[in-house]
């Protein structure tokens, strides 16, 4: 069991940080894998439900996490199933359902860059903290060259497929830059050492890489800084109900069940 | 997961007389995958996929062949780049060719004649009776 | 893994190679390089793509991999529909990734498929088109968590006991797609007998959903390798492109899976079921085949729902592929 040594203020800060993270890859692993059995291609349908797996295994180790700090008996599963959906603090750009192949592209695209963003923002101020994201890193590096390939191929085809994508991304560009909305009490976790930087300089660098690679591919997306936290993780979707009463309808059908 | 070793490249795209060639304006093309299992070990024909590029490919290999970890080194290749020896008779040497073989050399009659010659014995036999070990066997030195 | 030539002692892999450059002579007349072939094949030799073979044998492994193709393409989506709704982390990582093996042995068959000479999409239209058909146990709806257990378990296992009989299948891709196949299926009936026992030792509520789903997928299951058949009529027994008839594989299975069921007090919907000791096999009710034909000719319950969500979905992301195939390549 780590052990958590913080004032009470950054604890709960870190619990915020942790949740917010976990819920993030928790409904973007749902959502993408959707997609098994039905991708475009039966070779890209196996590495995109790869990728699904892979974010939700980040989210269970982040839950776990989130369990040691909280520390009241909940497990991990508690965590991610037994709460209600306006309980959830992902950010805004994974309230947006499934949709067609051009939109999980785009949204795999503006999630796995700010995501990339963020977890470079994240120091060793928690060591259990630190070393996950050391792992986290190494398997995110993946999804971003997906996302890249396939990004560059829509945009590139010009036709429908570039329409597609780009009504995708603009769909999606006022909500994508939820994913790096200030923390609440960023400040203790910057004094802790749990952030490095603060999200807003996160999102300034993520907005320029993003710029760097869509311009030349003639998009030009408006990202604002986003809202802070309480506005961006909160208010979910009516999309986001609907995942929520499937991927809690076995744990409610017979609750304190084991499964 | 081997190859049987024979056939390196095993297909070759055989059309059916009367199948349509190629369809809706492109194609995905076969790329042939071959993985090392682990460290030192040789590659081997893993089997192959579809893809419209070679960056593709190299993504569809590492799942389609390692998502297990399985692998630890891939080659993928464009199977249309592959050259194949279609003519199985060039493999298959009509005369004699037991001198490039261990198996070729058969001397067993030769060595005790020599022995007998010289009133020595098997060295074999003797080492062991003085409890030492055998000296490692030559290829085919006893036949 | 076995060299899939030593398997077969009856003639020396040697005197096997031989018959099949045989085989290949273009001088001699058809009859000729027909028998070759046959010695080579009877005698336990494998048959690749390059090879020469006789236009009967090509049809008949096509017909049978491509049925097997389809089927891990529709055993998708019965399972699929359950992916969202898993009840914890580790139960939504193993059924994620069990979908994704099915659709990675989709992608495996259908290679091995497609380099007999039937593209992709071909087979695809076949299929929607109700010309090809998929196992009869694909056509059923999941209705409970159970039958993600009950599917992964039993369904599998007693697919994986045919697949194993064809790690050594005369046709060289399809063995070697066989090996890593059965590899990958073997984790999946863990994965499934481990959510089976949780539900038996559960609630109430998991125990009679568990044995409400073993009881609705019995009949299907004792269907699923098909009538008992002649040994001596079957082609794809002939040429070793399958080595085993369904009523063994059907016996095998019972050997091995009653027992495990019963273990667990669960009850099987036979009252015939019984081992005979004397005959050395199992005893059971009839299967019902005039149900098997009705499903397999896509008369089954989802059947069609579930060829027209394939058609539907494939018509969805057509843009997709036509935006990234490659430029036909003239010489490729």
């Amino acid at each position: 069991m780590t052990v958590v040594r913080f004032a009470p203020s950054t604890s709960t800060a870190l619990a915020e940080l942790l949740l917010s993270m976990a819920d993030d890859e928790f409904v973007i692993g749902f959502s993408d894998s959707e997609w098994t059995g039905i991708a475009p291609i039966l070779e890209e349908d196996v590495a995109m439900s790869s990728i699904a797996q892979d974010e939700l295994g980040h989210a269970k180790a982040l839950y776990e996490l989130l369990a040691s700090v909280h520390n009241d008996g909940r497990d991990a599963d508690a965590l991610a199933y037994d709460r209600e959906p306006e309980a959830y603090r992902h950010a805004r750009l994974l309230d947006h359902r499934r949709g067609d192949w051009a939109l999980a592209i785009a949204r795999r695209f503006l999630y796995d860059t700010a995501d990339a963003a963020r977890l470079a923002s994240i120091g060793d101020g928690w060591p259990p903290l630190g070393e996950l994201i050391a792992k986290i890193r190494r398997e995110e590096r993946y999804h971003v060259m997906h996302a890249l390939a396939w990004a560059d191929r829509l945009a590139r085809a010009g036709g429908e497929a570039r329409e597609r994508f780009v009504a995708a991304l603009e769909a999606l560009a006022p909500d994508a830059p939820t994913v790096l909305a200030t923390p609440e009490g960023e400040a203790a976790l910057l004094e802790a050492g749990i952030l490095t930087r603060p999200m807003s300089a996160a999102f300034e660098g993520w907005r320029t890489e993003v710029a760097g690679i869509l311009v030349p591919l003639g998009i030009t997306l408006r990202l604002e800084a986003p809202a802070d936290a309480a506005a961006a993780r909160t208010g979910h979707s009516d999309d986001f109900r609907w995942l929520w009463g499937e991927f809690t309808s076995v744990r409610r059908s017979d609750p304190g069940a084991t499964w | 997961m081997t190859d049987d070793g024979n056939r390196m490249i095993d297909e070759g795209a055989p059309v059916i007389p009367g199948e349509p060639e190629g369809f809706a304006g492109g194609v995905l093309e076969p790329y042939e995958v071959f993985r090392q299992e682990k460290d030192g070990d040789p590659m081997r024909h893993g089997g192959n996929l579809l893809a419209p590029d070679l960056e593709l490919a190299l993504h569809y290999a590492r799942e389609m062949y390692s998502r297990r970890g399985e692998s630890v080194r891939l080659w993928v290749v464009r199977r249309a780049d592959i050259g194949v020896l279609d003519d199985l008779d060039l493999l298959q040497p009509p005369l004699d060719r037991s001198f490039k073989k261990p198996g070729g050399y058969v001397m067993r009659d030769k060595l005790a004649a020599a022995r007998g010659r010289a009133g020595t014995s098997k060295p074999g036999a003797r080492a062991a009776s003085h409890g030492t070990s055998p000296r490692p066997t030559e290829p085919g030195s006893e036949r | 893994m076995t060299d899939p030539l030593a398997l077969d002692p009856v003639l020396p892999p040697r005197e096997r190679s031989e018959l099949r450059a045989r085989a290949w002579n273009e001088d001699l007349p058809h009859d000729e390089r027909y028998e070759h072939f046959e010695a080579h094949v009877r005698g336990g030799g494998k048959i690749e793509p390059h090879d020469w073979m006789p236009d009967e044998y090509r049809t008949a492994v096509l017909r049978f991999v491509e049925m097997h193709a389809n089927s891990e393409l529709m055993g998708v989506l019965p399972e699929r529909e359950w992916i969202m709704r898993a009840p914890t982390l580790r139960r939504k990582l193993a059924l994620t990734s069990k979908v994704q093996d099915e659709v990675g042995h989709a992608q495996l068959l259908y290679r091995v498929a497609e380099d007999l000479g039937k593209p992709r999409e071909a087979m695809f239209d076949d299929l929607l088109a109700g010309k090809t058909k998929f196992h009869n146990v694909f056509h059923y709806p999941t209705r409970t968590w159970a039958d993600i257990g009950v599917i992964a378990w039993l369904v599998d296992a007693a697919a994986i006991v045919a697949q194993q009989a064809l790690r050594d299948s005369s046709y060289g891709p399809y063995a070697r797609t066989m090996q890593k196949i059965c590899w990958e299926e073997s984790v999946h009936i863990m994965h499934g007998r481990d959510v089976v026992v949780t539900l038996a030792n559960g609630t109430t509520t998991q125990r009679e959903m568990l044995q409400e789903a073993l009881d609705r997928w019995w009949g299907p299951l004792m269907q699923m390798h098909g009538p008992r058949s002649d040994r001596s009529k079957d082609r794809d027994l002939h040429w070793r492109i399958k080595a085993k008839t369904s009523e063994e594989l059907r016996q095998e299975f019972l050997t091995i899976y009653v027992p495990r069921i019963l273990e667990l007090g669960l009850t099987l919907p036979d009252p015939e079921l019984a081992f005979d000791k004397e005959a050395g096999e199992w005893r059971y009710a009839d299967p019902d085949w005039n149900e098997l034909r009705t499903v397999v000719t896509n008369h089954g319950p989802k059947s069609h729902e579930r060829l027209e969500f394939r058609r539907l979905n494939r018509e969805a992301t057509a843009w997709v592929r036509a935006a990234i195939l490659a430029e036909p390549r003239a010489a490729a």
